[in-house]
């Protein structure tokens, strides 16, 4: 289908790896690791065996009034300060942003956990004894949409709002259902990503399935592995990305500063098991994304891959890379540097994508120190290369099947 | 209870949870921007919290009305007065 050109005009993230796109270029530049050992949080940490966690351990200047911050949990508060650092640096006006022309799409895993948790113990512990009732802002702190809805709140926006909540695939969705927003003219911009907070609960979960790192508690900095012989598994993460996707006319005119250029985008379910992976469903997302920018395999020439460093997982990816793009792009698993950060990895792995873009750079996958067997037959980025990502592939996959693929052009 | 100290108990809440300092008896919260729904819900959980009773579904409705600190200072007033002569049969 054809419709509206669709640029990136700004973006911002909260990675372990850094917040500034100057921190987060130097730590790949560098290898440097954000992973770092789970903190104790008193309640599950001490029975989960992974004993890492992709850690944002620098401070965060958040400066909200209380208007505002009332309604936030910790996962809205990463939200909207990388909202508020993508729409100052987009520079579109206030009258533009309250106009009912921009919308947000934006989600996260599950809401605000910590918050959740602090509910469920008034009722389980009779912590508040007479007075155990939840209270008005609990529920808007916690609820699935919060990151959304607390966005709209703060900068007075009435587009559309589309609030995802699918683990890996949320913030991608948020950037590929904003796209398509904009593309078919429903709206001029929408402001998209994704956040998760620190939260051990999605840990033990994953700790359950045995799908998590273990055998790198001593040197957190080592793992996850993705696609490496030795990788044992995934390491969760939290953070925050955003990024401004606006109608390249209305980008153009105003001389914003454009980033890149979404040009198509996937999504579509194994529609089957929801956990294991699925080379045929992956497959058929991978080149219905290519269908949709009306691209050959062979134009694209960097995927940034999902690996999450399973052992199934990474696997299949590279079946399904090899299968639809061939040994063509360089493929690297970014969450080398920083675990999984669940409903942020979409719009942190493409701010990092396009970082790399302007940048004129790849970064390899860390931890990559010899490849599966299995997962040999791609190119993947054998060191940090000094090169111009033309077309790039971004590409998710999250438990219960669903599968994006996202293409971004450099924009010249 | 007198009504000095549910002012200044009303004032301590507006300070402590709403960040609110020195606000005006008479101004209208609402039209401050700086009060809305959900603090009002909120200040009727300190309510109860200050009174150490559970305020009736009727009572909170009630206070669905008020717009300023000194209705609030009256309506605490009211429902301290109440309970007392109930002899805190509300309270739990």
């Amino acid at each position: 289908m054809t419709g509206r050109r669709v640029v990136i005009t700004a973006g911002s993230a909260i990675t372990p790896i850094g917040h500034t796109r100057g921190e987060i270029v130097d730590s790949l530049r560098r290898g440097v690791s954000g992973v770092k050992p789970l903190k104790e949080d008193h309640l599950l940490s001490k029975f989960i065996h992974s004993k890492v966690f992709g850690t944002v351990d620098y401070p965060v200047e958040f400066d909200f009034k209380r208007v505002h911050r009332k309604t936030m949990g910790p996962v809205a508060y990463y939200a909207c300060q990388v909202a508020k650092e993508t729409l100052e640096q987009s520079g579109l006006p206030h009258e533009f942003i309250t106009s009912g022309r921009l919308g947000v799409a934006f989600g996260s895993t599950h809401g605000s956990p910590s918050v959740q948790r602090d509910i469920y113990k008034t009722f389980f512990t009779g912590a508040q004894t007479e007075f155990s009732t939840i209270g008005a802002v609990d529920y808007l702190k916690s609820m699935v949409h919060t990151t959304a809805v607390n966005i709209t709140k703060m900068f007075g926006i009435t587009g559309r709002v589309i609030s995802s909540s699918t683990a890996c695939t949320t913030s991608s969705q948020s950037i590929g259902y904003g796209y398509e927003s904009v593309k078919y003219g429903m709206q001029d911009a929408m402001l998209c990503g994704g956040a998760d907070e620190y939260d051990t609960t999605t840990v033990a979960v994953f700790d359950n399935l045995l799908a998590c790192s273990t055998a790198f508690n001593d040197r957190p900095q080592c793992t996850p592995r993705p696609f490496d012989r030795l990788r044992d598994g995934l390491v969760v993460g939290e953070g925050a990305g955003a990024v401004l996707l606006e109608e390249y006319e209305h980008a153009r005119q105003r001389g914003a500063d454009i980033l890149g250029e979404v040009i198509g985008f996937a999504c579509n379910n194994n529609g089957g098991d929801l956990i294991l992976p699925n080379m045929n469903g992956i497959s058929e997302t991978l080149r219905l994304g290519l269908k949709d920018a009306a691209l050959n395999p062979d134009q694209v020439d960097f995927v940034s891959a999902h690996a999450t460093g399973t052992k199934m997982g990474d696997v299949i990816e590279a079946q399904a890379i090899y299968a639809v793009y061939g040994a063509h792009p360089l493929v690297t698993g970014l969450k080398g540097y920083m675990g999984h950060t669940m409903g942020s990895c979409g719009a942190i792995e493409t701010i990092l994508t396009l970082y790399m873009m302007r940048e004129g750079f790849i970064a390899p996958t860390l931890n990559l120190d010899e490849p599966d067997e299995r997962c040999a037959m791609i190119r993947h980025t054998p060191a940090l290369e000094t090169r111009q990502i033309a077309i790039a592939g971004i590409q998710n996959f999250a438990f219960g099947g669903v599968n994006t693929s996202l293409l971004i052009r450099r924009f010249v | 209870m007198t009504r000095e100290q549910i002012t200044s108990a009303i004032l301590e809440i507006f300070r402590r949870e709403f960040e609110m300092e020195n606000p005006g008896l008479d101004d209208n919260l609402r039209e401050t921007g700086e009060f809305d729904s959900v603090d009002a819900i909120e200040l009727l959980l300190e309510i109860e919290r200050f009174l150490k009773t559970e305020l009736t579904h009727e009572e909170k409705q009630m206070a669905m009305e008020i717009r300023t600190i000194r209705q609030i200072i009256d309506y605490v007033e009211l429902l301290a007065k109440k309970r007392n002569e109930n002899g805190n049969k509300q309270d739990r």
